[in-house]
């Protein structure tokens, strides 16, 4: 039993988990095991994976290692949950039981310690973005997922394959501006919700935005091999404080 | 009032457990420490500003198993403060088992309502051995697999009995 536990709750995103890069799996192992152990809620805010072909991959062995690793915490009792990010949206209810996690729908409003949080991955704030906007209509229709789910899992990894090929060579020509939310989609994500305070993932650029008495929390991504090492967390305490952490868990 | 000896490697904690405010989870404590279920756990886990916390594992980190829930008592007007003693559990507030644990400064966050509107349920308090309760809470701990916060050297439980 992980509780009593002083932390509230944990938001993590972006790790891009992939075999290639070891370091940065391990490094989310010993997240897991050091912090998340110790809070009553992890959120995994989207593309903890660095693709996700379907549920059947799972037993891939890269896979069940990381699931094993979640599903440890979910059995010590800490509340898990997910939201799909723009390269892992196809996880579904196959991954959810295995992990012993919770899918949630975007935005979702958490109530931690009596504040309302709200809770994207952050692509669908990217509105400048029309080509990927486009892109995403398409992707998150459950036609569309059922169509694509229905091909072999070897055709699907290929076809991710070279999406992932062309969004590397877009990304060269993509302007940073319209790689980032808009002020118009955040402003609307903040009305919908209606809360003062949002975390999201996604952009890579991790800050805090206070305007007008609204706070915007950005998560990090994961890289722990880069120069500098990149990775990091957020959270919330027993008094409701939300503090951004880096990968040693020191306070931004 | 009924009082336990709790006792360990570093030294022995007495303790009166209320059983008037808390009569369901005293019952379950004992119990479980009737069955000697507490013989030979450990404080797997020990921070040492927060609390220290056992009556689950083996040395080594084997759980043993503790099927016997007991409802949440935390609205009980009894308070987490410093060498008080109440049940651990999950997010679900009536999954407290074995398990327990003993506040090493006031965790007024713990109290009913808590976060969850359920809080943690305090069942007794330290009369002797606070002194044990303090060289256990600074033991040296380190990860151990999925679990951090353990002992290094593990802090055994020898056995819980009625005075």
């Amino acid at each position: 039993m992980t509780m009593p536990a002083r932390t509230l709750a944990l938001f993590v995103s972006d790790l891009h988990l992939q075999p290639s890069q070891p370091h940065t799996a391990d490094a989310f192992l010993a997240f897991l095991a050091e912090r998340a152990m110790a809070a009553q809620e992890l959120y995994l805010l989207g593309d903890l994976f660095e693709y996700w072909a379907g549920d059947d991959d799972l037993a891939a062995s890269f896979h069940q290692w990381i699931v094993r690793a979640i599903r440890a915490v979910s059995d010590a009792g800490v509340k898990v949950y997910w939201i799909a990010g723009n390269r892992d949206f196809l996880v579904g209810p196959g991954f959810a039981q295995a992990a012993g996690l919770s899918l949630l729908a975007e935005p979702h409003v958490a109530t931690i310690a009596g504040q309302r949080i709200a809770l994207v991955h952050g692509d669908a704030q990217c509105t400048d973005d029309i080509k990927y906007m486009e892109f995403r209509a398409q992707v998150r229709q459950p036609a569309w997922q059922q169509q694509f789910l229905a091909l072999p899992l070897a055709q699907r990894k290929q076809i991710i394959a070279d999406l992932r090929e062309g969004s590397r060579e877009a990304h060269a020509t993509k302007s940073y501006e319209i790689m980032d939310v808009t002020p118009a989609a955040v402003a609307e994500l903040f009305a919908a919700t209606a809360t003062d305070v949002v975390i999201h993932g996604h952009t890579h650029r991790p800050a805090l935005h206070q305007t007008g008495g609204k706070r915007r929390y950005v998560l990090p991504d994961w890289e722990v091999d880069a120069e500098p090492p990149r990775g990091g967390w957020i959270a919330v305490d027993s008094q409701g404080a939300i503090t951004r952490h880096d990968l040693d868990g020191h306070i931004l | 009032m009924t009082t336990v000896r709790i006792t360990t490697n570093m030294g022995n904690i007495t303790v009166e457990l209320d059983a008037d405010k808390a009569p369901k989870t005293v019952a379950n404590f004992l119990e479980y420490a009737g069955k000697g279920h507490y013989d030979n756990t450990i404080f797997h886990r020990v921070i040492g500003d927060f609390m220290i916390q056992g009556g689950g594992f083996e040395p080594g980190m084997k759980q043993k198993p503790a099927e016997q829930t007991v409802e949440n008592e935390g609205k009980n007007g009894l308070k987490n403060d410093v060498y008080t003693l109440a049940m651990a559990r999950t997010s679900d507030p009536h999954s407290a088992s074995a398990q327990f644990f003993i506040n090493v400064k006031n965790n007024s966050f713990l109290d009913y309502p808590g976060q969850d509107g359920w809080g943690y349920a305090v069942f007794g308090k330290v009369t002797d051995g606070t002194d044990v309760v303090d060289q256990i809470r600074k033991v040296k701990t380190s990860r151990s697999g999925m679990f951090a916060d353990v002992p290094v050297e593990p802090v055994i439980i020898e056995k819980v009995e009625v005075l």
